[in-house]
């Protein structure tokens, strides 16, 4: 049988992209970053606050989860790869321990699930980042949402990881997520979206501490190229999710819409813990074999991946 | 715990030990008893407890808008002259007895031998664990050369220094091992981070390139 494969729609020209002259140099100076940035955060949040993009914003927070977590295992030595990381967190049963790194993306997870909408997000952000880190956090997010809206977004993230890290030069991932935690603030998410430690290194992070020589415009330029990243990362699934949803009337199997949803909000799918023996978050039965099936067929089908490349232990997701 | 629950019971006065009935908030008290009333608590609490005992489980004992941070600073400031101390261990809090201690008490109780004495190769198995967790047992032979007594691991276990880790993605799905919260505390670690620097040759030099 041969299967026609799901055309990737041309909403890659129709979604909101950088305009060249954002890409096209690098910025040099403080002033050119936080105009190249006011640009790259305009066409970020207009693709994850606007509904008609179609980018899936619970799938795509989870996905930067799993890039941050990468990202900060290295920041704090650990070394650990994304596939060390996801294998940890996905393979572990539920209700066993996950482990260093299997913990590290569920930290990140759980900060994308902040609803910043509501009035608890300040205590969901405390039982996150420990007792400790609160009165900093407290202190540095009034003070850098003011910095924030004299400087721009980034130099407001900037001096919330500045602050973290002057009280605590081993708070990496507190204070990439303070970071995030104020660029949510200041573009009004809902959701805290896990950007800032994409590309920083530890030294950066040393010498944003130790006031180095142009230390806050090195950092303020990975911000600037993480958001660049994300916002590619933003089109690319909005059109992957799109080629799903296209398929998904096609698929007959029992729990399908189900399934497909677990895909959509889902970075990565294991189909013995979370399809069979029923459909996580839900309570339709999938044996392990329908499971199998259905990945299978979302692959064939061209809109799903196997993620790890073993013959068992397969991991699936519609993102790379 | 049973402690707890004995305590859940004093608290509900005999017949209906429901959480409900707990005064958390002590709107009748003035302002400085009632701190008094849930520093009291929280010094309760831990005292009661074997364990470190989070922030969750203490906030189930004061008011809804108290500061468990603020309520333990006040007891921290109170210990100070104190031959034991409130710490915070892995994202909990417990009593223990301050370390300059630790010789006064081995002569005094003859602890020596007791329950957390490690012999070399149990030592060694928990130092591969904390460096590579999660780690199988095949994972550990390949260390050691050798295979790992189950025994030991299982001693290990009871201890309850290492738990089961994510599933080895190899044929049959071993376990792993990891390392416990518990573990952090016995070694007064605050996270795996304290763990000495191994030089493995892909430190520092290479991630700052």
């Amino acid at each position: 049988m041969t299967f026609q494969p799901a055309a990737l729609s041309d909403d890659l020209k129709t979604l909101p992209k950088l305009p060249g002259w954002v890409t096209s140099t690098r910025a040099e100076t403080l002033e050119t970053v936080a105009f190249r940035s006011g640009a790259a955060l305009t066409v970020l949040d207009g693709l994850v606050s606007d509904p008609k993009h179609g980018v899936p914003v619970k799938l795509f927070a989870n996905h930067l989860a799993l890039k941050a977590a990468t990202a900060t295992s290295k920041l704090e030595g650990r070394l650990a790869r994304e596939a060390d990381i996801r294998d940890a967190y996905y393979l572990t049963p539920p209700g066993e321990a996950r482990g260093p790194d299997g913990d590290l993306l569920a930290f990140w997870r759980e900060a994308a699930q902040m609803r910043m909408s509501s009035r608890e997000w300040q205590a969901e952000l405390r039982g996150l980042v420990g007792p400790d880190a609160v009165a900093e956090a407290d202190n540095s997010l009034t003070a850098t949402v003011a910095h924030a809206k004299a400087h721009g977004p980034l130099a407001g993230c900037v001096s919330a990881m500045r602050a973290v890290l002057e009280v605590d030069d081993r708070g990496e991932r507190i204070a990439c997520l303070l970071s995030d935690v104020v660029l949510a603030r200041a573009l009004n998410w809902t959701t805290v979206l896990p950007v800032s430690g994409l590309r920083l290194t530890k030294g950066m992070l040393r010498d944003l501490v130790a006031d180095g020589q142009g230390a806050e415009l090195k950092v303020q330029q990975r911000l600037l190229e993480s958001v660049e990243d994300t916002i590619r990362q933003a089109r690319d699934l909005s059109s992957k999710s799109v080629a799903l949803k296209a398929v998904a009337p096609k698929l007959r199997a029992k729990g399908s819409d189900a399934a497909v949803a677990l895909f959509l909000s889902e970075g990565t799918v294991a189909p013995p813990l979370m399809l069979s023996p029923m459909i996580r978050g839900t309570t339709i039965p999938m044996t392990d074999r329908a499971a199998r099936r259905f990945c299978d067929r979302l692959v064939e089908l061209g809109v799903a991946r196997e993620l790890t490349g073993r013959p068992t232990f397969r991991l699936y997701g519609i993102a790379s | 715990m049973t402690v707890a629950a004995k305590r859940k019971l004093l608290r509900g006065q005999g017949g209906s030990a429901s959480e409900s009935v707990f005064d958390r908030e002590l709107v009748d008290l003035p302002q400085e008893l009632r701190w008094r009333e849930w520093m009291g608590r929280i010094e309760a609490e831990l005292f009661a407890s074997a364990s470190p005992v989070g922030r969750e489980d203490l906030t189930r004992v004061v008011g809804e808008g108290a500061s468990v941070e603020m309520l333990i600073d006040d007891i921290q400031a109170e210990l100070v002259g104190r031959p034991y101390e409130l710490a915070e261990v892995s994202g909990g809090w417990m009593f223990r007895t301050k370390t300059q201690f630790a010789e006064a008490i081995k002569a005094a109780a003859n602890l020596g031998d007791q329950s957390l004495a490690f012999t070399e190769m149990e030592m060694g198995v928990l130092c591969a664990i904390a460096y590579h967790q999660p780690i199988d047992w095949a994972g550990l032979k390949d260390i050691f050369g050798k295979e790992v007594s189950r025994d030991l691991l299982a001693r290990l276990r009871f201890k309850e220094l290492i738990a089961s880790g994510p599933r080895a993605p190899r044929p049959g799905a071993p376990h792993t091992f990891v390392t416990t919260p518990e573990f952090l505390a016995t070694f007064d670690l605050q996270s795996l981070r304290d763990l000495p620097d191994l030089d493995l040759g892909v430190g520092d030099k290479n991630v700052d390139a």
